[in-house]
Order: structure tokens, then sequence, then C-alpha cells
């Protein structure tokens, strides 16, 4: 379970990680609604130029986003054989069998690819440089204004926040509880039907009884300080937007811009 | 046919910003018979080190000999099985993997998995209930509505009904009572005395220790730092000190009763025997 990359927290000391949350997925979403823009190849060399400058600023490893992209692979293949199939137009390059494949059919094949992982690197990126309750902040913070149509943004943001928290605690009980049964002589990899359908019901009900347990415990001590969902209350860590954030958001929206003019007024 | 470490290391989350070295170069021996303690502050590598036993962990350098097997780093083990039934390894608060819907059925489930027949492994189920001091009335009741006390022992006995051969158990009195760690640690003592098990115990309790171990490992930074007998670690509370250990209650009694000018035997080891002889000397220089 540890080899899980993608939307990891990786911690390091750079100056992206040190951005404020609402900046960057403010940024985020820009640069996303950017890459769906018909801005050629000349749009997707400039988001790829301004992504790789985010990530090599924020100190991650090449192979630690090209380990986030792996999984993609699979698509890539999935999509190649979807398109061939389907699109006819363009020049035919060569012939397996009867089946011919044209040039549209790579080409829409690439685009889509080339979108899709534009989108990993950035959400990698951003996952990888902000701390999971910072980024419940920001996005309490940026979700503010729906309250008046009845958005309970900050029960959003505390579920979540929940939510995320529990992932590594319920991982480590998994894995004892793995442990512990497989001291027990249970083989989770082989052996007949019914045995693995015992094997697996000796870690989910265990499982299940601890999460509960976890639940029951957060829930209690939660109250006993006071806790009241809806009632106004201040911040430990207060967000703050500083220069560099507002030049991200400038840079992103200007990144927008120009997939706007390259798609429609050039 | 011991248990033997041989420049055993464990790297968690190799490759990875996450790397965690919890072993490095390990040399170890415990003794076949033994009740060895294993102590040492939290984060020592105590609880690595026991998982490699049953290969539930295995080594990333290094080779670890359990009894006639080995298992070495970069190959793949072989007979498995055979060395989690020989090998029981009791977790830390084990009463979290109690599944089953009865406590006889639950007690069950590990000699069943080791291929032996329902009805026997019931027989054993029942044996180490009993081992364990829970009556028959509890065979039928669910697991999950006993006493924190009374799980653990259910999945203690979960372990023991394996037969195995060499016990392995991790901090197994942690938050119970006083009464009910003293007899566990008593029911521990039954089954290396009487019953022949090795036992390797990680604790963190001196008094248990002193009282009922023969043997001790002190982990100290990945590695083990003092492999000695217990009458050796605790002769007098220097080595305890050295290693930032509050000695057991009888051992700083007889150091301050050594520092008064009274002679004390070394070998003394309970609280009656020390008393008449401080009684003796007090007549004496009445």
């Amino acid at each position: 379970m540890g080899n899980i990359t993608l939307g990891r927290y990786i911690p390091l000391d750079s100056p992206i990680h040190k951005l404020d949350p609402r900046a960057k997925i403010g940024a985020m979403l820009l640069i996303l609604i950017a890459i769906f823009f018909p801005a050629g190849w000349i749009g997707y060399a400039i988001i790829f130029a301004a992504v790789s400058y985010i990530i090599i600023r924020s100190r991650l490893s090449i192979s630690f986003i090209w380990k986030s992209m792996r999984p993609m692979l699979i698509m890539l293949v999935f999509l190649l054989i979807i398109n061939v199939l389907v699109i006819h137009t363009g020049v035919p390059l060569f012939s397996i069998g009867p089946l011919t494949v044209y040039s549209e059919a790579i080409l829409q094949t690439l685009y889509i690819v080339v979108r899709l992982l534009l989108m990993i690197m950035i959400t990698t990126c951003l996952t990888a440089t902000t701390k999971p309750l910072d980024m419940t902040l920001g996005l309490e913070d940026l979700l503010k204004p729906f309250e008046k149509i009845g958005v309970p943004s900050h029960e959003i943001a505390m579920l979540i926040s929940i939510a995320l928290r529990f992932i590594p605690d319920l991982i480590d009980e998994t894995n004892r509880i793995i442990k512990a049964q497989e001291s027990r002589g249970v083989d989770l990899k082989e052996g007949k039907l019914m045995e693995r359908i015992m094997a697996i019901l000796s870690l989910i009900v265990p499982l299940f009884v601890s999460a509960f347990q976890r639940a029951e415990d957060l829930a209690n001590a939660m109250e006993a300080r006071g806790y009241q969902p809806g009632e106004k209350r201040t911040r430990y860590k207060v967000l703050k937007m500083k220069g560099a954030d507002w030049a991200l958001l400038l840079g992103a929206a200007l990144v927008l811009a120009g997939m706007v003019w390259l798609a429609y007024f050039r | 046919m011991p248990i033997k470490f041989e420049h055993v290391s464990h790297i968690y989350s190799d490759g990875t910003p996450f790397r965690y070295v919890a072993l490095q170069d390990t040399n170890l021996e415990f003794r076949e018979g033994a009740f060895t303690a294993l102590i040492g502050q939290t984060g020592s590598g105590k609880s690595t080190l026991v998982q490699h036993i049953n290969a539930l962990l295995l080594p990333s350098e290094g080779t670890v000999y359990v009894m006639d097997r080995e298992i070495k780093a970069g190959s793949e083990p072989k007979g498995l099985k055979s060395l989690r039934k020989d090998v029981g390894l009791v977790f830390q608060f084990p009463e979290y993997q109690l599944f089953e819907e009865t406590v006889l059925k639950d007690v069950a489930f590990g000699p069943k998995n080791f291929g032996i027949s329902q009805a026997e492994a019931e027989e054993k189920a029942k044996a180490a209930l009993r081992l364990c001091g829970l009556s028959q009335e509890y065979d039928e009741r669910s697991p999950l509505e006993l006493s924190g006390g009374q799980k653990r022992r259910v999945a203690i006995a979960g372990i023991l009904a394996m037969d195995p051969k060499v016990l392995v158990l991790d901090e197994p009195t942690a938050g119970l009572d006083p009464q009910g760690a003293l007899s566990m640690m008593k029911l521990f003592r039954d089954l290396n005395q009487k019953h022949g098990k090795t036992i390797i115990m990680v604790t963190h309790d001196m008094e248990q220790v002193f009282s009922f171990c023969d043997e001790v490992v002190v982990m100290e930074d990945g590695r083990p730092k003092i492999q000695t007998t217990v009458q050796e670690f605790f002769r007098d509370s220097s080595l305890c000190e050295e290693m930032n250990i509050l000695p057991p209650a009888l051992i700083r009694l007889k150091d301050a009763l050594k520092k008064n000018g009274f002679e004390i035997d070394e070998d003394v080891k309970d609280i009656r025997t020390l008393a008449k002889l401080t009684a003796k000397q007090v007549k004496h220089h009445g």
C-alpha cells in the first residue's frame, strides 16, 4: 500500500510548498480550463513549459511525477484502440490485416493523451506540495461565497479534512490486521474460493469494528470540546495572500488568456 | 535450533523521501527455551525485529535463521505457512484481530488455516481457551461483547491454539489492569517452563523483565546494544542508568541500602529475603 503516488503529499521545503493553498487551487483551476481550449501544439508547449517550471521550483523528483502518470499508459493504449477503430479521416498510414490506421486517429489520441498528462502533472503538483489540511482550509475559503445559496462550506471542509485525516490511520490499521491474520495462517494470495472469502472477511470485520470505534471516539472528543457545526469560529492558521501568490494567479490567468487568444483570435 | 539474525537490516520505503532505516546490521541470537525480554525506547526497532521472526517482514539485507529455516534478503522465502505455525506472533492490542461470531470459532480459525479438521481445531481451541483462563461459558459468546482483558485472552488463545514452538509477544499486557497483567505474565511463565515454549517478549515494564524473564536484549537506534541475562542486567542499577531505564523497585531499594552501608548479596531476588537480611544486619549493629 506504500506505492500510491497519486494525490500524496511530499514534505519538501520549496517556494511552491509555501504558497497560499487558495492561490494554488485557483491557479490549478485556471490552467485546467486553459488545457481544454483547442490551442494547438504551441498552446500545449506553453502550458507544459509553465507546469514544468512550477515542478522544477517545487523540487519534486521527475521519477515521482513519472510514477503518478504511469497508470495513464493503460488509458493511452485503450484510447488508441478506440480511435483507430472509429476515426477514418486523414492520411492512411499503414494497415494491420483488414484494419487501416489513419493519421487523424493517431493525432486525436495524442491530443487527448497530452491533455490528460498535463492535467495529471498539474494536479499532482498541487496535491504533492499542499498539506491536505491546508488544502481543505483553502477549499473552505473558496466555497465561502456560495454559503449564501446554502452551501455549508465549513461542514464540507470539516468532512473532507476528517476523511483525509483517517486515510493514513486506516491504511496502517489495514496493514496491521493483515499482518495479524497472516500470523494466524491466513493466505491472502492463494487458496480456494471459500478460503479466500474467509480471508477477506477476517480483514473486513476487524477493520469496520475499529473504524466505527475511531469515529465514535472522535465524535465524543469533538463534542467534549464543544464543537458545534455552523457556529462561528476563529482559526489557528490564518491564510494570507502574498506577492508570490498573486503572481502565481496572474501567471495562470495569462496562460489562460494566451490559450483563448491562440484558439480563437489568431 | 535457535533463532539467529546475521547482519540483518530493514529499510522501510526505500527509494522514497519516506525512507527509514528501522534495523541496521543486527546480529543477535535468541536461545531456545529461554524467556527473553526485548526492551528499548519507542522507535528503537523492537517491533520491526520481531516481525522478521515469522517472516511478516523480510530483511532488506542479511539473513534470519529460524529453527531449520533460512530467510535471506532478496530471495523469496519458502515454507511460510509452516514457519508461521511454528512461530506464533501476538501483536500489540491483539483484540483488534477478532472477527468471528463466537469465541470458539475465532480461536479455532488459526489451527484450521494450518489444515487440520474442524473437530480437531475446536479441540485445540478449547484447550487454549482453558489455558488462558476462559471457562466453557465463553465459548459461544461473541468476542465483540467481551471486556478488553477477556478479548485479549481470546486473541492470545487464538495464537496458542496453533501450538507454536516459539511465542513472540509484542507488549502483551499494555492497557491491562495490574491484576490482569500479572495473571497474564504468570500464564506466559507457565508456557515457558511447563510447556517448553521459547518466548520473546517486547515490553516496557522492568518489573516484568525482572520477575519473569531469563534474558534481556536492549535495542537502541535499530541495533541490539546489550544482550545479557536478567541477573547480570540488574546486578546493580548502573547498566539501567546507562540505558536511561528506571530499574525495578527492588534493585533501587538494594542500591539505596548498599549506599547506606548495608552488605547486600547480589543474588537476592525477592523482597522477603532482602527484608530478613536487612533486619539481621540492623540487629547485629543494634
